[in-house]
């Protein structure tokens, strides 16, 4: 799949990649209302990965159900439309206006975004997250993925609250908070100051948090941080993730989803692998350090 | 006069892939032309689009860098054979670029943006401020109706005269004058030092060109926005029609990242951040909001 606000639309792709190979689209987030998103520079290059401060750039639900849904339906893949709201109110009317409109496959709650405020909380704080997620469940049937922010003490504890409140599945991570500072003019670089990371650099903290998080629960994963090649993706799967999202390699590698795809039977036949689901979670370790980072 | 011709243009006919650096050659101060074999975008590309360049084999630098397109190179048969880009070094990526030798291989994707429209034109008069002259080179050729671009070829109708207005730090900065004056391109040239040509803005030029010319002139501008915001301004005042090409940061040039919006106006006068890799990079001066 490739992930929420690294794919634009799927429009700008079509000429570029087959996207009906893929086993899913993630179409940047949609809240109720129109936003304009945060003042430019939003974005910054760092080594191994970029901040963003994009800030939820998008048109409203109303003109993605007429203007992107339509289109996005018949390109032949599963369509998980992320949402994002300020109030659980907003979440339940997006989730219960999205219900039974055709070509919506699953729904993604992002309660990770750390360019808005309000809705983060939903994603740092165990209570309100299984509230939430309960919340939509009950508005609507559709399967309900959660985003989690990795910017959280105890990522456990969120996680079975999403899976307590109904979750079907869990997407980890989004990006991590950070910042850029230019010391010349002793000015922050982002119009909004601080900013997700993302990208190969924060492979590692996105492949502990599937880990850590697969012992805790039992919903299925989706693997999201850094992936850029086949060798990336199998990591997640052995590590726990069901499945996994593309996101800041599609910038600087547009086909780089379908080129996975192509790599992916060989890299499941060395390992003795039929089908993904084989290796999903076949990691072997030390039990006793798995949960713990004492050292 | 509001134009609206930023509706998108999707990278519906890009290709990506890599590309063998096939000469890499200094030609002013801290600036070089790398050219390379790409059929593929050399026969799409049109003047005022560019591309994405990434160093192969590398996270550092990771993202690609916009670049326009200076020349198409044809081959021995006049086809669209290869690329020239024409770069200033900067910073991470252009540096390590500048040191490339050929053979090396590059990761392209292209062509991107929505380039310069074909509009009629009795004298286009370029303002580019820096390395901003870079787009200016093929339009001239294509407005001169020494080349054609494009696949099917699209048919701009000529220009009768071109001059461009080029300004830049100092002479040695100053690249590829030598290009626009063997097509006929009049040159007029200022520098910050004096060193070369007029001494001070290259804005100071716009006037004197379009009050000398008997025809009806047409502004199209490039370079750091400071410059191109007095050059809109210089048009307003002379009522002619003017054309900019931005240079935001872009990370995708593709349309998926949303890092690259400017403030663009709609036809009832409200601003919206919109994408410039794909509804720009050029843009009627009078939608843009600087
Ligand atoms: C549509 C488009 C077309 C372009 N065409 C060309 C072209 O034909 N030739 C060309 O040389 N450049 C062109 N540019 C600019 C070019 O993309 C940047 O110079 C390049 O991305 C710099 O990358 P870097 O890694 O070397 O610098 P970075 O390491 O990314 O930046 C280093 C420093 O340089 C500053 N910087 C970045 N860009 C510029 C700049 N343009 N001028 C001065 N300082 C800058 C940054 O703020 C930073 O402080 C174009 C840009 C756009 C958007
Ligand atoms: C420019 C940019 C925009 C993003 N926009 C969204 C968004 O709208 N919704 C969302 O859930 N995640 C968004 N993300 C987060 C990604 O979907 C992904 O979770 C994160 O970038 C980590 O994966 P990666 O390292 O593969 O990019 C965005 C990331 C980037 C870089
Ligand atoms: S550079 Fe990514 S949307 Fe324009």
């Amino acid at each position: 799949m490739v992930a929420s606000g690294t794919f634009g639309y799927a429009r700008e792709m079509a000429g570029l990649v087959d996207v009906a190979r893929l086993g899913g689209i993630l179409p940047k987030t949609i809240t109720r209302d129109p936003r304009a998103g945060n003042a430019p520079p939003r974005t910054i290059e760092t080594t191994g990965g970029m901040l963003n401060s994009i800030g939820l750039d998008n048109d409203g639900i109303e003109a993605f159900i007429d203007r992107q849904l339509p289109y996005l339906a018949g390109l032949g893949t599963a369509i998980i439309v992320s949402i994002a709201g300020r109030t659980q109110q907003e979440f339940t009317r997006l989730a219960a206006r999205l219900e039974g409109i055709d070509g919506v496959a699953a729904l993604e709650l992002n309660i990770s975004c750390p360019n808005v405020s309000g809705g983060v909380d939903f994603g740092t704080n165990p209570a309100m997250c299984e509230k939430l997620v309960a919340d939509v469940r009950r508005v609507c049937s559709l399967p309900v993925l959660a985003k989690l922010t990795p910017n959280v003490t105890d990522i456990c504890a969120i996680a079975r609250a999403a899976e307590a409140g109904g979750a079907d599945a869990l997407s980890l991570i989004n990006t991590c908070l950070g910042m850029a500072v230019d010391w010349r003019r002793r000015r922050p670089i982002l119009g909004n100051v601080l900013g997700g990371l993302s990208g190969p650099a924060i492979k590692p903290i996105a492949l502990r948090i599937v880990y850590q998080v697969f012992q805790a629960v039992d919903v299925p994963l989706v693997g999201i941080g850094g992936i850029a090649t086949i060798d990336d993706v199998m990591e997640f799967l052995v590590a726990g993730a069901s499945a996994v999202q593309i996101g800041t390699a599609n910038f600087y590698n547009p086909t780089v989803s379908t080129q996975i795809l192509d790599a992916l039977p060989v890299a499941l036949a060395e390992l003795d692998a039929g089908c993904v689901a084989d290796v999903v979670g076949t990691i072997e370790g030390n039990d006793e350090a798995r949960m713990t980072n004492d050292e | 006069m509001t134009v609206q011709h930023h509706h998108p243009s999707y990278a519906d006919r890009a290709w990506q892939g890599t590309v063998v650096v096939e000469e890499n050659v200094r030609v002013a101060r801290d600036t070089y032309r790398i050219r390379f074999t790409c059929p593929e975008i050399a026969r799409r590309v049109l003047p005022g689009q560019f591309i994405m360049m990434r160093l192969a084999g590398t996270n550092d630098p990771l993202l690609g860098r916009p670049l326009a397109l200076y020349e198409v190179v044809p081959d021995s048969g006049g086809n669209p054979q290869g690329l020239d880009i024409v770069y200033l070094t900067v910073g991470k990526m252009t540096r390590r670029l500048a040191l490339l030798r050929p053979t090396a291989p590059l990761e392209v994707w292209g062509p991107l943006g929505n380039g310069f429209p074909p509009t009629a034109t009795e004298h286009l008069v370029m303002v580019a401020g820096g390395i901003g002259q870079t787009p200016f080179l093929a339009l001239a050729r294509e407005y001169l109706g020494l080349q054609t671009y494009g696949d099917p070829p699209r048919q701009a109708p000529n220009a009768g005269k071109i001059t461009l207005c080029y300004g830049c730090r100092s002479s040695e900065y100053l690249a590829g004058v030598g290009d626009f004056e063997r097509i006929g391109v009049e040159v007029r040239l200022s520098t910050d030092d004096g060193s070369t040509g007029h001494r001070g803005l290259v804005t100071d030029l716009i006037r004197p060109v379009v009050e000398q010319s008997s025809l009806a002139c047409r502004i199209v501008c490039c370079g750091p926005e400071p410059m191109m915001e007095a050059t809109a301004k210089i048009a307003r005042e002379l009522d002619l029609r003017c054309q900019v090409s931005l240079e935001r940061p872009m990370v995708c040039g593709i349309g998926i990242c949303f890092s690259c919006v400017a403030k663009i106006h709609d036809a009832s006068g409200r601003w919206d951040y919109r994408r410039t890799c794909v509804e720009g990079p050029v843009f009627e001066a009078e939608d843009v909001e600087f």
